[in-house]
């Protein structure tokens, strides 16, 4: 689990639509998992999952039939595509809600359909950006220990975008971006410390200080 | 890319499609009754009792009603594409259209795919209301219907590749208004789909040089032809060179590298 | 694309019925009569023929054509298999139209200008009678089983009814302004007779000579005025009868039995006179206006197309 961490408009969301292959680097490439996004963005994109920060369900459509519109883009067949939309959505709690229109779904639940989504088809690496826009407190609670719960029993690796430092736990790798540029990477709990200040908010408030 | 997986994208992108116009309850309802509404108003105003001049196709003289239907049908597609089109800017400020894109397959074969379904979807109110014309008595050879498929596929990719286009321009849904008051519309009404071309000559050369050179009235056109069992080969052309050009141009547009969706910025 | 839309155009081809006619036309302004192929709706030939063509019929035996030469009084022979003209009749001056008489032998010639029906001996080329008629006598007709002619007078506004035999007038019956074509039904039972001006055709018994019936025309968005009778022709089984309305560019379809119209066929323009093929499959109608003649596709009920034939086509006849 990575956390990329940035305040608003540091450049989270560009980073994303690059390694998603959305447009290009002007300059320098993006590699995943060895291939590089200009070349053969496809091979890449299959071994990720993404949840953009905007939500991206169709509201006319059911859970289910999002998820196996997902599926479809990914080249599952239909059978796999029913067996893993029921799996996925129970794993983070949803599988009630399958066969109703997401318009009816409440924002946590939507957040957690889109993260159903992005593993139908079992990806390597989860992109999230900002997955806890909009969602209240326990929600965003619930959110952060499901994706824990995926990252530990699942073997993904998870890059998750926020600015809230409250969603960083001691032994996540951070990235503190600013500005556009990386201004500090490594273990939360020593941030701090690399700093040189008393805590980790501190720490964070100090590197994405605009000179 | 691996053609079963093109395959089951396709349908996966049709099957979405569907299911998205059949919720559009409104949506369908005006896409039938628009033409219908033109063919009741226009017909009448436009005073043809004693029968148009012989018009290829026809080896008679028609009635307006039977004229105009083959450019109702042309617009009710030119009308689809463009509210697909409107659903593709939609589906971009939504973010549904980041999905599609990070699919992990080549971008003009996703493009390709949406295009094609977009249109398919499109066909079978096209349908409806060539059997509803039935009652204006405008009734083509059984086989026509037939014919004329091929006809209005291929006139509807070229108007949805032409949407696709729009879309790929047009950065946010205001564009949009003026694109359909400044290019649909003059589209329309400058073709053959309302009047003939010796009409259009009547009321002025150069709209009837616009028209003739509109490459809706080759759509129009080819549509009627096939309708009545005829292949208009220069029409096809016209409106398969377009369909290339258009769709080129929207896939260039919706390059991640080049284009215009390259310089906008991230949100 | 082009490879389905040829095999959809093969199984068209094939779809419709071949029907070997020949289809005559005079054309009024042209001094021609012309000569289409049923099957392929195509013009064959053109033949010059006498001054302001009009009236035309075939022979019984359907080897020789008649054609009224209005300009020239007389009535000009055309040999249908050389195409061309072999001989002329006399006849009163400015025939406009006549009937064949069922034996073959005489024709009945309606003299526009001198109020007469003149009886021509074909095979003598002589006139052997004459009937006088009302003013200026336009329409002709002969019954089926050869007793009775009819004659319509335009001015006058009356259809005469002649004895075949005697060549004397039995009755002279009143009708609608402007009366044109006549015909009796093919049981001889009735005497129908189109009025050009009031845009009405008049149906008589023959045997009580009583008026029992009037059809009356409406094309929506014409006005009345712009709606005429003029030419008519009837089923073999006198079940349905067509009737060309002149400037509405229509030809009606009747009923017999209920006189109600049952549907229009928008032709070219001012259509003169109709004829029915052999099979009573398909009607043709010759428009004076517009120089054509239109095809319609009983069976379909539809006009399947119009073929400029020369300039003022007014008679049509179908032969085989």
């Amino acid at each position: 689990m990575c956390i990329l961490l940035g305040r608003n408009g540091a450049g989270k969301t560009t980073l994303f639509s690059l390694v998603t292959g959305l447009y290009h680097a002007r300059a320098g490439s993006v590699l995943v998992f060895g291939h590089a996004m200009k070349s053969s963005p496809s091979t890449a994109l299959a071994e990720m999952g993404v949840v953009f920060q905007q939500p991206t369900l169709d509201l006319d459509l059911t859970a289910g039939e999002n998820l196996r519109y997902h599926a479809a883009l990914h080249g599952l067949p239909k059978s796999l595509s029913k067996e893993r939309s029921g799996e996925e959505l129970s794993r983070l709690e949803v599988a009630d809600r399958i066969d109703d229109p997401v318009r009816a779904l409440s924002g946590g639940q939507r957040r957690r359909v889109e993260i159903a989504r992005a593993l139908m088809h079992r990806p390597r690496l989860l992109l999230l950006d900002e997955p806890t826009t909009g969602l209240d407190v326990p929600g965003r609670r619930a959110l952060e220990r499901h994706v824990r719960d995926l990252c530990r029993d699942g073997g993904i690796a998870v890059l998750w975008a926020t600015h809230f430092l409250e969603e960083v736990a001691p032994t996540d790798n951070v990235v503190v971006l600013h500005e556009g540029s990386v201004r500090w990477g490594g273990r939360a709990d020593r941030m701090a410390a690399a700093v040189g200040v008393a805590d980790t908010a501190e720490a964070f408030a100090s590197l994405t200080r605009s000179p | 890319m691996k053609m079963h997986h093109a395959c089951r994208a396709l349908t996966g992108i049709l099957r979405r499609e569907m299911r998205r116009t059949l919720r559009q309850r409104g949506r369908l309802f005006s896409a039938i009754v628009r033409p219908l509404v033109w063919l009741a108003i226009f017909a009448a105003g436009f005073r043809s009792v004693l029968g148009l001049s012989i018009t290829p196709p026809y080896q008679t003289y028609v009635l307006y009603e039977v004229y105009v239907v083959p450019g109702l049908a042309a617009m009710m597609l030119l009308f689809h594409a463009m509210a697909s089109s409107l659903a593709m800017v939609y589906d971009r400020e939504m973010g549904s259209m980041r999905l599609l894109l990070t699919a992990p397959l080549p971008r003009w074969y996703l493009l390709a795919a949406r295009l094609l379904a977009s249109v398919i979807v499109g066909l079978p109110l096209v349908y409806l209301f060539l059997v509803i014309a039935r009652y204006w008595d405008v009734r083509p050879p059984a086989l026509g219907y037939v014919a004329v498929f091929p006809a209005l596929l291929l006139s509807g990719l070229m108007l949805g590749a032409f949407g696709l286009l729009v879309s790929s321009v047009s950065t946010q849904m205001e564009n949009f208004a003026g694109v359909m008051n400044f290019v649909i519309f003059p589209m329309f009404f400058a073709s053959t789909a309302l009047y003939p071309l010796w009409r259009l000559a009547e009321a002025g050369p150069v709209l009837a040089t616009i028209a003739a050179w509109n490459p809706f009235s080759s759509a129009v056109e080819l549509i009627r032809f096939a309708l009545y069992l005829r292949f208009d080969a220069a029409s096809a052309l016209v409106v398969l060179i377009c369909l290339l050009a258009f769709f080129l141009a929207a896939v260039v547009g919706y390059d991640p590298g080049r284009g215009l969706w390259s310089r906008r910025p991230g949100s | 694309m082009q490879v389905l839309m040829a095999l959809l155009l093969a199984a068209f081809a094939l779809a419709v019925p071949a029907a070997a006619e020949t289809i005559y036309v005079s054309n009024e302004q042209d001094n021609t009569v012309a000569v289409v192929d049923g099957a392929t709706m195509t013009l064959l030939a053109t033949i010059d023929v006498g001054r302001r063509p009009r009236g035309l019929a075939l022979s019984t035996d359907n080897k020789m054509l008649f054609v009224a030469e209005g300009d020239d009084n007389r009535i000009d022979v055309v040999d249908v298999t050389k195409r061309q003209l072999v001989g002329q009749l006399p006849s009163g001056a400015d025939p406009e139209f006549f009937a064949v008489h069922p034996d073959g032998k005489r024709l009945f010639v309606a003299n526009e200008n001198d109020n007469l029906v003149s009886v021509v001996d074909i095979a003598a080329a002589k006139v052997i009678g004459t009937v006088d008629v009302g003013v200026e006598p336009e329409g002709m007709a002969a019954s089926a089983d050869g007793r009775y002619v009819a004659c319509t007078s335009e001015t006058t506004s009356m259809v005469h009814l002649i004895d075949a035999g005697t060549l004397e007038l039995v009755d002279n019956l009143l009708v609608d302004t402007r009366p044109r074509a006549t015909l009796f039904s093919p049981d001889g039972k009735q005497l129908w007779v189109s009025s050009e001006i009031r845009g009405t055709v008049t149906v008589f018994d023959t045997a009580t000579h009583a008026q029992t019936g009037k059809i009356e025309f409406a094309v929506p968005g014409i006005r009345r005025e712009g709606v005429q009778a003029v030419g008519m022709e009837m089923s073999r089984d006198g079940a349905t009868a067509y009737v060309a309305l002149g400037p509405a560019n229509r030809v009606a379809e009747v009923d017999v039995k209920t006189l109600a119209v049952r549907r229009l066929y928008l032709v070219g323009q001012r259509p003169w006179h109709v004829a029915l093929s052999a099979d009573q499959r398909r009607l043709v109608s010759a428009n004076g206006n517009s120089g054509d003649i239109s095809f319609i596709d009983l069976e379909n009920q539809e006009v399947v197309k119009s073929l400029p034939v020369g300039r003022g086509p007014w008679g049509v006849v179908i032969g085989p």
